[in-house]
């Protein structure tokens, strides 16, 4: 008899264990984030925007490392979204060798591109703040909604001019902001990638600084004024855990304001984030 | 007389007009063998194998094991996309399978030719023929221990499969994440050249046709033996000939196919029983083809 009853306290326990377990992970859903890693153009502190420059050397290993420790940490995905330029394409790639993951669907959509820079595309950030003046320059860099000015159809920078956008019709003049990022960013992930994570399958983005932190803005209720001073490292995995109403569970090690936490090296990651203030002093 | 000439001529430079900026170099064109004035637009296809994997310098079946590139594999794949960019070559869409030896190829082509940002699709359907029970094995140990008849009657009949694998190995897809989504009654223990050709051929009809059919120029990055299952069809080759048919790694192959019966338009350079014609030294090539012979003597 006191055989019988321990094993069916051992057998109660163990269910109510399982229900446990499924009750933690029925509410979870993974994200992996990725900026794409240093460009050339980064190197030659050329403000990118559209055009499709290629990793640079570093930003090739930047990535590879990012790939070795989303392996390490033990994470997997099914579905992959980047943008239509190469240097996030590749930073997926990376990360997709480095896991084991090569064979998962791939989407790529203009929607994650990196904001686009309008006339200055091109330009040299120093060399454009000698020209405009540094508080010019910071605010087209900066501001949450104040626009570099317009390309128009003329220039090999607007979009109507590289058949990767042929499909879609762009205005005549050309430009954008953070704010209009966002308003390009947050519909497509709202109709394309919370779908694949109601459905349960763990998504993993490589895109770029801008489009990051349209996201991370909407994820993190992220304010105007903050989200314009956000620096998110390349090359830098970020991983959020989100319930099932899609808002982020605060995890153990995130930086403000972000509720996601960075993976690797934690000074280096805090001191790289103060970095990339200083690219037009 | 010298008036229709003059329409022809405007229409064809405004046809090949549109065909290079909307098309790129490849919008080709083809003479409809009904009518010689009458141009039809023919479909470009272009089809290749990956290049040498760790384990082909090892000498094992490989099959659906999914082992990367070697260096030379790399290599050749980035010549093949070299070659394509130098011929002016553009894809609107690109296929492969599930296997990083030939998604590995896809990139490094894509890559060299600036079209990293198209469609990439995946289909298992796409992978290499299933070796069975003889994956992983060494192909001059396996001729040693079951005799060189046998194996050469493995690999190259068109339809006796080798010994299947258990569904408890490792080797039996079921048993792989990659294809959680695919019902096990679909995946193979082993497969033959035939049973690779029937399920490869469902994808070609369903899947990639209707898209070729929609005008997009497609490029398929595959293996030795889904490739022969497409060219057997394309090419109308007998099930004898296609067993002994080596396709050479990393080299592109080019069909064109007539956009109304989508048969594949003989290329002067073609190489027998092939329609499709390949791109490089053409004394290499045919070199090679008969190269893999060799491997198990």
């Amino acid at each position: 008899m006191f055989a019988l009853s321990r094993a069916s306290v051992r057998s109660v326990s163990r269910s109510a264990l399982r229900s446990f377990g499924a009750v933690q992970t029925a509410d979870k859903h993974t994200l992996i984030l990725v900026r794409h890693g240093e460009s050339t153009w980064n190197l030659e502190n050329k403000f990118t925007g559209w055009y499709d420059c290629p990793l640079s050397d570093k930003g090739h290993e930047e990535v590879k490392e990012a790939g070795r420790l989303i392996k390490a940490e033990g994470l997997t995905a099914d579905v992959a979204f980047t943008s239509l330029l190469q240097r996030a394409i590749r930073t997926l790639w990376h990360v997709l060798e480095q896991t084991g993951l090569m064979w998962i669907p791939v989407h790529k959509a203009w929607e994650l591109n990196e904001r686009h820079y309008g006339a200055l595309q091109g330009l040299d950030k120093q060399e454009t703040v000698n020209k405009y003046g540094k508080d010019q320059v910071l605010v087209w860099r900066r501001s949450y909604d104040i626009p570099p000015p317009t390309v128009d159809k003329s220039s090999p920078h607007h979009p109507s001019n590289d058949p990767r956008y042929a499909g879609f019709d762009f205005p005549e003049e050309f430009t954008e902001s953070l704010a209009t990022t966002l308003d390009r960013v947050v519909p497509f992930w709202n109709k394309t990638i919370v779908p694949e994570i109601k459905s349960g399958k763990t998504v993993m983005i490589a895109a770029h600084g801008n489009s990051l932190r349209a996201l991370v803005k909407h994820l993190d209720g992220i304010d105007e004024a903050t989200i314009a001073e956000l620096n998110i490292p390349t090359g830098t995995p970020l991983i959020y855990e989100l319930d099932d109403n899609l808002k982020p569970i605060p995890q153990a090690g995130a930086i403000a304001p972000l509720q996601g936490r960075y993976l690797g090296d934690q000074d280096a990651i805090r001191a790289r984030i103060e970095g990339v203030k200083n690219q037009t002093k | 007389m010298v008036m229709f000439q003059s329409i022809f001529v405007l229409v064809a430079s405004f046809v090949s007009c549109s065909a290079f900026t909307a098309n790129g170099f490849h919008g080709k064109f083809a003479r409809n063998k009904s009518s010689s004035t009458a141009l039809s637009m023919a479909h470009t296809l272009v089809l290749v194998r990956h290049g040498e994997s760790t384990w082909n310098q090892e000498n094992r079946f490989t099959g659906w094991v999914d082992c990367p590139l070697n260096e030379k594999g790399i290599q050749e794949a980035t010549s093949g996309g070299k070659i394509l960019r130098e011929e002016g070559f553009t894809f609107d869409k690109a296929y492969t399978s599930t296997l990083k030896r030939a998604i590995k190829t896809l990139w490094l082509i894509l890559e060299e030719l600036d079209l990293m940002y198209i469609p990439i699709v995946n289909l298992w359907k796409l992978n290499e023929r299933h070796y069975g029970a003889l994956q992983g094995l060494n192909k001059q140990e396996t001729v040693d221990k079951h005799g060189k008849e046998q194996v050469l009657v493995w690999r190259r009949s068109y339809d006796i499969p080798p010994p299947p694998v258990d569904e408890s190995s490792e080797y039996f897809p079921g048993n792989d994440p990659m294809y959680k989504n695919v019902p096990k009654s679909e995946l193979p223990k082993a497969e033959s050249l035939k049973l690779t050709e029937e399920r490869f051929m469902s994808d070609w009809e369903n899947v990639i046709l209707p898209e070729i059919k929609s005008g997009k120029k497609i490029l398929i990055a595959a293996h030795g033996n889904t490739l022969r299952a497409l060219v057997k069809h394309l090419d109308d080759i007998s099930s004898d000939d296609i067993t002994e048919l080596n396709i050479p790694t990393g080299v592109p192959l080019v069909y064109e196919l007539d956009e109304v019966t989508l048969k594949p338009i003989p290329h002067p350079d073609a190489i027998a029983p092939l329609k499709g014609r390949y791109l490089g030294d053409q004394e290499d090539i045919r070199r090679r083809i008969g190269a893999v012979l060799a491997q198990t003597k």
